[in-house]
C-alpha cells in the first residue's frame, strides 16, 4: 500500500525542471484579471520564498520557460486566442502556498494537494463480487424514447420522399448513375443521414493542443444543418472530461516529455520498416521487456495500433475448429479480430456469469457444430472495463470457471490497465488475481499512457508464437521512437524505478550509485529496474520514486467515485462500476443528446462530453459518457456535477431512485460520499 | 345423476366465486387503465365484424411475444443436431474434455528465424548501428526511401508540436481526437495528390484492410491481382464479397475476367451490384508495376472502381514521389475548377477511386491515408472500423509527414537520387545469371530470387501456356514450382554473408500457411535516397559477391 505521503505533485521541492507558470496578458474583463494578477503573485511570492530558503539558487524563477522550449511554442500554447478562456481552466481557485510548486500546468494536470480527494483502486479482498444492476426507467421514459425514434424515422422517410422529387440532385450519389451501383443507397445511408446529421456537431469536434485536463476547442459552424462545417476562427478552452487521458498522461510539460524530446533527438520520428524486416530497435526490445515486468507476465509484443492488436492478433491465436465465446459487449476490434481468424463464434449477455456458465457446458458438451468434434481451443475474451458501460468483468468468477472448463482466457485491458487497481496493474491488480494465471493479457497505450499503439502479453511460448503468426508483427510499420519513450516514460512513472537515485545531481553520480546499490528484480507488482530504461533516459526523482505514479492512481480513483456517486445522488440513472473511470449517464431520448453537449459546451465553464447511441449502444440507451482523469481536480468534478445538476432539471434526465442529496450537500460532503459503503441494492 | 352433478357444482361452488370475483378485478383494473374503453370498443368491433381476425391478431401476439423472448444467444438450441443430455453427461464431458495447448513451442528453425532478425541500437536511417555487434551498417531493409529518416527540419517540427500537442491523441477522430494537424496534413496530402479529400488512419497496414470492407459488401464483386499483399488478402475476406482473381500482373487476365463476370451477369440478368478492381501501385511481394493507364481504361470500360495500394510506390516514384499517378501522369483528381455541382455529394468521376498509401513508408512517419472523392472519404468517417474504432495519431508525427511533403515539394532532387541509385544498383545486380529479379527497373524496392534449376523453369508461368486461369480461385493455373525450404536457407546465407561486409540487407519475411498463395522466397533490398553513389555501388558488389558465392557453389 502507498504511504500516506504528501503529494509529491504539490510538494515538490523546486526541482530542475522549472515550473512551467509564464505570465499570462491580463484579460479584457475586469473579474479574471483581479484573479489571475493576485494568483500570479501568489505564484511568485511562493517561488520567492522557496529561493530564499536557498535550495536551489536557479537563474531563473518558476515563472520562467523550460529551458527546452522555445518561447514562441509556449506564447501559443497559452496565449492563442485567450478571449474565451474559462479563469477556472488556467487558474486554481486556491493560490499555492510557499510549499507547492507544482511542476505541472494546470491546465495539462490539474493542481490538487489535498491529501482527502484521492483514494485507492481495490476490490475489498474477501468480499464477493456484487453483480452490477442496471437501473431502469420509467415507463413512459422507455415509451417516448421510442417514439421519437418513430418520429425521427417517418420525418426522415417523408423528407427523402420530397427531397428525391423536388431536388433529385441532392440524391445523385445514392442512386445508380451512368451504370455504378451507389456506394451506398439511400436506404443503407438513411440512419445516417437522417439521424445522425441532425446531430453531427456533437461528433468529431476539431480541437488543438495538449487532450490533457482542458482541451481548445475550434470553434466551428454549420450553415447547410451540419453537412459540412466552417471554422469560425474562434478557441475555447473548455474542461475535458471525454479524452481515454486516464492517468493524465496527455502532458505538453514534464519528465514524460522530455523523454520523448530526448528520444526524438536520438532516434528521430521512425522506425521505418517492420518488426521483421529491419524495424526492430533497441527500444522495442526494452519496452516489451518492461511492459511484461509492468504488467505481471512472461512476455510481450507490441503494435503500432491499438486496433490492430486485437485485429491482427486473434487470427494468430485460434482457428478452425476453435471456439471464441465473447461478450456481446466486446470491441469492434475484438469482433474484426475473430471474424478473421475462421474461428466459431458464440456470444453470452453481457458480463452475466450464470449466462456464461451455461454457455459453456453447451458449446463444450455440443463440441463443433454438426460433427460434434470437441473443440481444438475455447477462447474467452471479456474486456476489463468496458468502455461503453463503465461495468468491470467478473474476474473471480471467471477465474473459477476456468479452472472447471479449461478455456483460454483474454483479457482486453485496453480501458482498465493504468486506471484500475492499487498499482495500476488492471483488472488482475484489482482483484487481487495473480496475472500470470491469465494466459493472455492485452491493452492499449492510448489511455492510460498518453502514447498509441498496444501491447499483448502472455507466457513467453505464446509471445514467440505471436512474434511468428502475428500479422502486425510481420507486415505492420514499427511503433515509432517518440511513441515507445513516452510508453516506458510513462510505464515507468507508475512502477517506480529501482533503485531510486538518492539524489539527482549530474549524470555522473547516477551511474555511479547504480553500480553501488545491486539491482533486485522486484516481485509483481513491484518497481522497474533502473537497468531496463534507457540509459539516456533522465527522469525527474519524484517519477523515479514512484510517488508521482501512485498520486495520479489515487485521484483518478477518487475523482471515478465521486463523479459516479455524485451523479447517483443527483437523480441520474449511471451505469457501471463505482471505481470505473468511465461513467456513463444515461438519458435515453435521442432528442436530448444534442442539447446536452450543446449545453454543456456553452456552460459558464465550457465542458466538453462524449454522446453515444445506437448503433453503439442499445437503441434506447443513449448516454453521455464522461471519462475521469487524474488530471482533474475535485473542483472539476464539482464543475461537471453542477453543469449537469443544471441540465438534468431541463431535460428531465433525473429518473434514478434511491436517496437524493442537494448539490450543495454533495460538493461538500464529497470524501464522505467516495468512502461510503454501497447499500446494497436488492 | 342430477345429485352427483350438484354435488360437483357445489364442490366447484367457491371456485367459480374465486373466477367471477377475479374476472372483475381484473376488469376494474382494465377500466381504470387510461385509453382501455378505446381498446375495450376497437376490440369488440373488430370480433363483432370478423371473429376469423380476432384469432389472427391473437396468433400475432403470441407470436410477437414468443419472438421477444427468445434469446439472442441461443440460436443453436433449436438446431437438428443438438443433443440433449443429462446433467450428470454434461458435467463427464467437461470433465473429459482437454483442449490443445494455446500455442505450440517454436520449432529450431522458427526459433532461428526469430534470432536472425535484426536490431537496431539507436537512429533508424541509411547507417544504423546493430545491436549485437555494434558494428554500423548500410541499412537496405529500411523503408526509408526519401531518406526523411533523421531529417533533422522534421525533428524540430516534432519537437515543437510535442511542447504543443503532448504525444498521444488520446481519442478517437469522432471523440475529440481530430486534432487540428490531422486536419492539416489530409489537406497536405489532398493537395499533394490532387484529390478532393484524403482521410487519415493510424497504421498503414491497416488501411486497405479497413478500405476494402468498408465499401464492399456481401454481394458486390471484387476483382484482384493474384499477387497482392496480405492486407488486401484479409480485407477481401472480411468483406465478404464475391471474388474473382486475374493473373499476377497480367492486364490481359483482368479483361478476360471483368469479360467473364459481364456475360455472366448478363445471363443471369443480376442486380446492379459495386464492383471493384483491387490492386497495387507496385507490388509488396516482388516489385512489380502495374500499367496504370491500361488498368484506367478497363475500369472505365467495364464500370468497375478502383482501390489501388499505393503503399510501397508513393513516396517512391514520379518526380517528386507522388507515386504512380505521377509517374503516368495520370491527373488522378477532379476539375478543382468545377465546384458548382448542385449537391456536396456530386459524385465525381476520378481515375482512381480510392488511393491508398502509407504515410509510414513513403513520408517516414506513422500510419496510412485513403485518397478519394470527398464523398468517398466522408464514407469512411463513419463506416471504416480502423478510422472509427481507433484512436488518431499522435500529432506529432502527423507533423512530421507534412514536413515531409514539404520537403518532397520543394526538393525534386530526393526522388532524381533515389531512382538514380535505383539504377546504379539494379545495373550491377541484373546481370547476374544465379539470380531473377521480377521487380520494375523504376522500384525503390527491388526483390531479388534465387533462378530455378533449369529443369524446373521447363514449364513457363503465367497465362502464356495456354487456358487461362480459374477467376475462382486464387492459385494460378501453372504456379511457379519452388522449394520454400531450400531457397530462403540459401537466402538467408546470403544476407548473413552480406551483413558480414557491412550491408544489411533482408528476406522478405512472410506468414507462411497464412498467405492465401505463398510468395516465392526472395531477398528485399530498399534503396533509399540517402545513400551516395558510391555507398550503392559498394552495395551491389557485396550483394553480388555475396550471391555468386552462395549460390555458385550449389551448381
Amino acid at each position: 500500500m502507498p504511504a500516506q505521503t504528501p503529494s509529491p505533485m504539490a510538494i515538490n521541492p523546486p526541482s530542475p525542471t522549472p515550473s512551467m507558470f509564464r505570465k499570462k496578458k491580463s484579460s479584457s474583463s475586469l473579474g479574471p484579471m483581479s484573479t489571475a494578477a493576485s494568483y500570479l503573485s501568489a505564484v511568485r511570492a511562493a517561488d520567492a520564498r522557496a529561493r530564499a530558503r536557498g535550495e536551489t539558487p536557479l537563474a531563473t524563477p518558476a515563472l520562467s520557460l523550460s529551458s527546452s522550449v522555445t518561447a514562441s511554442s509556449e506564447d501559443t500554447i497559452l496565449d492563442e486566442g485567450e478571449e474565451s478562456y474559462s479563469d477556472m481552466l488556467t487558474y486554481p481557485s486556491v493560490p499555492p502556498t510557499s510549499e507547492q510548486v507544482y511542476t505541472t500546468v494546470h491546465s495539462e494536470f490539474g493542481h490538487c494537494s489535498n491529501d482527502e480527494y484521492k483514494y485507492t483502486s481495490q476490490h475489498p479482498p474477501g468480499k464477493p463480487v456484487k453483480p452490477q444492476v442496471e437501473q431502469d426507467p420509467p415507463y413512459y421514459v422507455l415509451f417516448t424514447t421510442y417514439i421519437s425514434y418513430i418520429i425521427l424515422i417517418v420525418f426522415g422517410h417523408f423528407r427523402d420522399f420530397f427531397r428525391k422529387y423536388f431536388n433529385p440532385g441532392e440524391f445523385k450519389h445514392l442512386v445508380p448513375h451512368d451504370g455504378y451501383a451507389p456506394i451506398t443507397s439511400d436506404f443503407d445511408s438513411f440512419y445516417t443521414r437522417r439521424l445522425k446529421t441532425r446531430i453531427d456537431d456533437c461528433f468529431s469536434y476539431p480541437v488543438t493542443g495538449v487532450a490533457g485536463r482542458t482541451i481548445v476547442l475550434l470553434e466551428r459552424d454549420s450553415k447547410d444543418y451540419n453537412i459540412t462545417f466552417q471554422p469560425t476562427g474562434r478557441k475555447v478552452r473548455a474542461l475535458n472530461i471525454s479524452s481515454y487521458n486516464y492517468l493524465g498522461f496527455a502532458q505538453a510539460r514534464g519528465g514524460c516529455a522530455d523523454a520523448v524530446e530526448e528520444s526524438i533527438k536520438r532516434y528521430g520520428v521512425s522506425a521505418c520498416g517492420t518488426r521483421r524486416e529491419g524495424g526492430s530497435l533497441d527500444l522495442h526490445s526494452q519496452a516489451e521487456a518492461l511492459v511484461a515486468n509492468f504488467v505481471g507476465q512472461e512476455d510481450s509484443l507490441i503494435c503500432s495500433m491499438g486496433f490492430a492488436t486485437n485485429s491482427t492478433i486473434i487470427p494468430a491465436l485460434v482457428s478452425k475448429g476453435c471456439l471464441v465465446i465473447s461478450d456481446e459487449l466486446n470491441h469492434a476490434s475484438i469482433r474484426f479480430g475473430v471474424r478473421l481468424s475462421g474461428a466459431n463464434v458464440r456470444m453470452f449477455k453481457h458480463n452475466d456469469m450464470k449466462d456464461l456458465e451455461n454457455l459453456l457446458k453447451e458449446v463444450i458438451s455440443q463440441g463443433q457444430p454438426k460433427t460434434h468434434r470437441p473443440w481444438k481451443k475455447i477462447l474467452l475474451i471479456v474486456e476489463g472495463l468496458f468502455s461503453m458501460e463503465g461495468t468491470m468483468t467478473n474476474l473471480p468468477a471467471i477465474m473459477e470457471f476456468k479452472k472447471k472448463y479449461k478455456f483460454y482466457l483474454f483479457i482486453d485491458e485496453a480501458h482498465s490497465i493504468g486506471a484500475l487497481g492499487p498499482h495500476g496493474r488492471g483488472v488482475a491488480d484489482y482483484y487481487g488475481v495473480d496475472p500470470r494465471s491469465i494466459d493472455i493479457l492485452m491493452g492499449t497505450f492510448t489511455k492510460s499512457f498518453g502514447a498509441a499503439g498496444g501491447y499483448i502479453s502472455g507466457s513467453k511460448t505464446v509471445i514467440d508464437r505471436l512474434r511468428v503468426r502475428s500479422h502486425s508483427h510481420a507486415y505492420a510499420e514499427a511503433m515509432t521512437p517518440p511513441v515507445l519513450a513516452q510508453v516506458i516514460a510513462s510505464m515507468a512513472s507508475i512502477m517506480g524505478v529501482t533503485p531510486a537515485l538518492p539524489t539527482s545531481t549530474s549524470a555522473g553520480t547516477i551511474t555511479k550509485s547504480r553500480m553501488i546499490e545491486p539491482e533486485v528484480k522486484e516481485a509483481y507488482p513491484g518497481r522497474a529496474l533502473a537497468s531496463s530504461l534507457p540509459s539516456w533516459m533522465d527522469l525527474p526523482p519524484s517519477v523515479r520514486d514512484g510517488t508521482e505514479g501512485v498520486d495520479r492512481l489515487r485521484r483518478i480513483t477518487f475523482n471515478s467515485r465521486y463523479l459516479h456517486r455524485g451523479l447517483e445522488k443527483l437523480g441520474f440513472i449511471v451505469y457501471g462500476h463505482d471505481d470505473s473511470p468511465i461513467v456513463p449517464l444515461l438519458i435515453f431520448h435521442p432528442g436530448k443528446m444534442a442539447p446536452f453537449h450543446r449545453l454543456l459546451r456553452q456552460y459558464s465553464t465550457p465542458i466538453v462530453i462524449v454522446v453515444v447511441a445506437y448503433p453503439a449502444t442499445p437503441l434506447i440507451t443513449s448516454r453521455v459518457r464522461f471519462c475521469v482523469s487524474a488530471a482533474h481536480t475535485k473542483e472539476d468534478i464539482d464543475t461537471v456535477l453542477e453543469a449537469c445538476d443544471y441540465v438534468g432539471e431541463v431535460l428531465d434526465l433525473k429518473h434514478g431512485e434511491g436517496e437524493r442529496w442537494p448539490l450543495e450537500r454533495i460538493t461538500s460532503s464529497a470524501v464522505e460520499l467516495v468512502h461510503m459503503e454501497r447499500p446494497s441494492r436488492d | 345423476m342430477s345429485s352427483a352433478m350438484a354435488s360437483t357444482s357445489a364442490n366447484l361452488e367457491p371456485l367459480f366465486s374465486f373466477l367471477a370475483q377475479s374476472y372483475t378485478t381484473i376488469e376494474n383494473g382494465f377500466n381504470r387503465v387510461p385509453g382501455s374503453a378505446v381498446i375495450a370498443r376497437y376490440v369488440r368491433s373488430s370480433h363483432q365484424n370478423d371473429p376469423g381476425r380476432t384469432l389472427l391478431e391473437l396468433v400475432l401476439a403470441v407470436f410477437a411475444i414468443w419472438t421477444l423472448l427468445q434469446s439472442r444467444t441461443r440460436a443453436d438450441k433449436g438446431d437438428r443436431h443438438f443433443i440433449q443430455f443429462s446433467e450428470k453427461e454434461v458435467d463427464e464431458l467437461v470433465n473429459e474434455w482437454t483442449p490443445e495447448p494455446l500455442a505450440e513451442p517454436l520449432s529450431p528453425q522458427e526459433q532461428a528465424e526469430l534470432d536472425s532478425i535484426p536490431v537496431i541500437a539507436g537512429a533508424q536511417g541509411p547507417r544504423p548501428r546493430l545491436a549485437n555487434t555494434g558494428k554500423t551498417v548500410l541499412n537496405f531493409t529500411g523503408t526509408n526511401f526519401t531518406g526523411l529518416a533523421g531529417n533533422d527540419d522534421i525533428k524540430n517540427k516534432a519537437i515543437e508540436t510535442l511542447r504543443k500537442y503532448g504525444l498521444g491523441s488520446c481519442g478517437p477522430p469522432g471523440f475529440y481526437g481530430t486534432v487540428d494537424v490531422h486536419m492539416d496534413l489530409e489537406r497536405d496530402l489532398a493537395d499533394f495528390l490532387g484529390t478532393e479529400s484524403t482521410i487519415l488512419y493510424s497504421q498503414g497496414f491497416s488501411t486497405v484492410s479497413s478500405v476494402i470492407p468498408a465499401f464492399a459488401k456481401r454481394g458486390d464483386i471484387v476483382v484482384a491481382d493474384r499477387g497482392v499483399n496480405f492486407a488486401i488478402q484479409k480485407g477481401i475476406q472480411i468483406s465478404r464479397s464475391t471474388v474473382r482473381w486475374f493473373d499476377h500482373n497480367d492486364l490481359k487476365s483482368l479483361e478476360d475476367v471483368l469479360e467473364g463476370i459481364a456475360k455472366e451477369r448478363k445471363k443471369k440478368k443480376a442486380p446492379l451490384t459495386k464492383m471493384f478492381i483491387v490492386t497495387e501501385g507496385i507490388f509488396e511481394k516482388d516489385g512489380q508495376m502495374v500499367d496504370l493507364p491500361k488498368l484506367i481504361e478497363l475500369k472505365y470500360k467495364y464500370k468497375y472502381r478502383l482501390i489501388l495500394d499505393e503503399s510501397i510506390s508513393f513516396g517512391s516514384v514520379g518526380r517528386t514521389g507522388r507515386g504512380l499517378t505521377e509517374l503516368f501522369n495520370v491527373p488522378v483528381g477532379v476539375d478543382r475548377s468545377a465546384k458548382q455541382s448542385p449537391s456536396h455529394w456530386e459524385p465525381q468521376a476520378s481515375q482512381v477511386d480510392m488511393l491508398i498509401g502509407s504515410v509510414a513508408n513513403g513520408l517516414a512517419s506513422c500510419g496510412g491515408f485513403c485518397a478519394g472523392s470527398k464523398y468517398v472519404v466522408y464514407h469512411q468517417r463513419i463506416n471504416s472500423s480502423a478510422f472509427v474504432f481507433s484512436a488518431s495519431m499522435p500529432p506529432l508525427l502527423s507533423v512530421s509527414a507534412s514536413e515531409g511533403i514539404n520537403i518532397l515539394r520543394n526538393t525534386p532532387s530526393i526522388l532524381s537520387t533515389l531512382q538514380e541509385n535505383v539504377r546504379t544498383m539494379r545495373s550491377v545486380l541484373d546481370r547476374l545469371d544465379c539470380i531473377t529479379i521480377p521487380s520494375h527497373p523504376a522500384s525503390a524496392m527491388f526483390h531479388i530470387h534465387v533462378r530455378s534449376a533449369p529443369n524446373a523453369t521447363l514449364h513457363l508461368p503465367g497465362a502464356s501456356a495456354g487456358k487461362p486461369s480459374n477467376p475462382n480461385s486464387i492459385v494460378p493455373r501453372d504456379p511457379q514450382q519452388f522449394d520454400i525450404e531450400l531457397e530462403e536457407r540459401l537466402l538467408q546465407e546470403v544476407v548473413e554473408e552480406a551483413l558480414s561486409q557491412g550491408v544489411l540487407i533482408t528476406r522478405a519475411r512472410r506468414l507462411r500457411a497464412q498467405e492465401m498463395v505463398e510468395a516465392r522466397p526472395s531477398i528485399r533490398v530498399a534503396v533509399s535516397a540517402a545513400f551516395s553513389k558510391k555507398e550503392c555501388e559498394k552495395a551491389a558488389n557485396v550483394i553480388k559477391a555475396a550471391l555468386v558465392k552462395v549460390l555458385g557453389k550449389r551448381r
